[in-house]
């Protein structure tokens, strides 16, 4: 159901934004920091929905507002000559890994339970036999 | 909390994300094709874009600066008489020197290269800087007022140069197939070009094309840039 809505919402998404129009060069930055934040936020939805402990509201702020600062961020580093992005993308993308990290494990868990319960199950068997 | 909400949630979420990811995708591959190795290569690059971008800014600002001009000198003489003839000598010089766009009946040359190359030499079958040079000169000679390649103006400071595999007009690249378009007496113009051994013979002969039209109300733009100039004074 998650996993559908995803996916209708990517393809709906790359079909309007092939149509968008082009952002300026300059703002091109900004907008690339804004995307990694907001991928973080996506990844890290994914994973409380499987901890169940999905939070609405802490999802969409901190969807915009991560995007939201990181843009700040980088803006005020150009203007004192710090690469801050450098330390955005860093925390973002560690944050990602380890939100891939819950989502791989919640998997894997899942398959090797449904494993060993089909184990079991042939082992009653075998015992019956 | 319920799952249909939190799908559709996600499902928006990534909407927006992918729309941004689609547009960032789109504006860099428009910037640049390759990405360099080093900082300092990619750090040009980006300076060499954004000076393009305040270029195109600052041309459109000077286009309706010079459009203000323009409208201020027209009031400024309205009540005038003196004044006006000024105004009118000024407007004449200007559509002399080509900072006016310009219409009237003339002609429009039309050069290809050769579609199918199979001479010997490929050479011979694309259109040189010096074939728009002759057909350049043919007009003049024949009595053209103006004259625009590819969207650039002649006027007396242009120059049609040739660098490497481009051709240069007025410093702007301009490439096959060319419309030259040129105000002038039409039939002094169709006949200069249209007659036997004309330039425009000599372009054909390889299998280039070469044609020319008469057209009625050509509106020829005006020149792009400015017209300066730096170590000529007047002699007195």
């Amino acid at each position: 159901m998650i996993f559908i809505a995803i996916i209708l919402g990517c393809i709906v998404g790359a079909l309007i934004g092939v149509n968008m129009p082009m952002i300026s060069y300059s703002y091109s930055g900004y907008l690339a920091i804004a995307i990694i934040a907001a991928l973080d936020s996506v990844f890290g939805g994914i994973a409380s929905t499987l901890k169940k402990n999905f939070d609405l509201k802490i999802f969409v702020s901190g969807f915009f507002g991560n995007a939201i600062l990181s843009i700040l961020l980088t803006y005020l580093g150009q203007k004192l000559n710090v690469d801050i992005y450098l330390a955005a993308i860093v925390v973002f993308v560690g944050r990602m890994f380890n939100n891939l990290a819950i989502i791989r494990r919640y998997y894997l868990d899942k398959w090797t339970e449904k494993r060993q319960k089909n184990k079991k199950v042939e082992a009653k068997e075998m015992t019956k036999k | 909390m319920n799952k249909k909400q939190i799908a559709i949630t996600l499902g928006v979420m990534c909407f927006l994300l992918t729309i941004a990811i689609c547009v960032q995708l789109r504006t860099m591959s428009s910037a640049s094709s390759t990405v360099s190795q080093t900082l300092s290569d990619n750090g040009l690059r980006d300076e060499v874009l954004k000076m393009k971008e305040k270029y195109d800014n600052a041309y459109r600002e000077l286009e309706n600066a010079q459009k203000e001009l323009e409208k201020i000198r027209q009031e400024a003489t309205q009540n005038d008489s003196t004044s006006e003839a000024k105004e009118q000598e000024l407007r004449e010089n200007n559509i002399l020197l080509g900072n006016t766009d310009v219409k009237g009946d003339g002609v429009e040359v039309y050069l290809e290269d050769a579609k199918n190359a199979n001479s010997i030499n490929p050479s011979y079958q694309i259109i040189h800087f010096g074939d728009i040079q002759d057909v350049v000169n043919e007009l003049k000679n024949a009595g053209a007022e103006a004259i625009e390649i590819n969207g650039q103006r002649l006027v007396n400071t242009s120059a049609i140069t040739c660098e490497g595999n481009i051709i240069k007009i007025n410093g702007e690249r301009v490439g096959s197939p060319f419309h030259i378009r040129a105000i002038g007496s039409q039939s002094l113009l169709y006949g200069a070009l249209t007659r036997a051994g004309s330039c425009l013979d000599i372009i054909r002969e390889y299998g280039n094309t070469a044609e020319v039209t008469r057209v009625d109300d050509i509106t020829i733009q005006k020149y792009a840039g400015s017209i300066t100039y730096k170590y000529m004074k007047e002699d007195k």
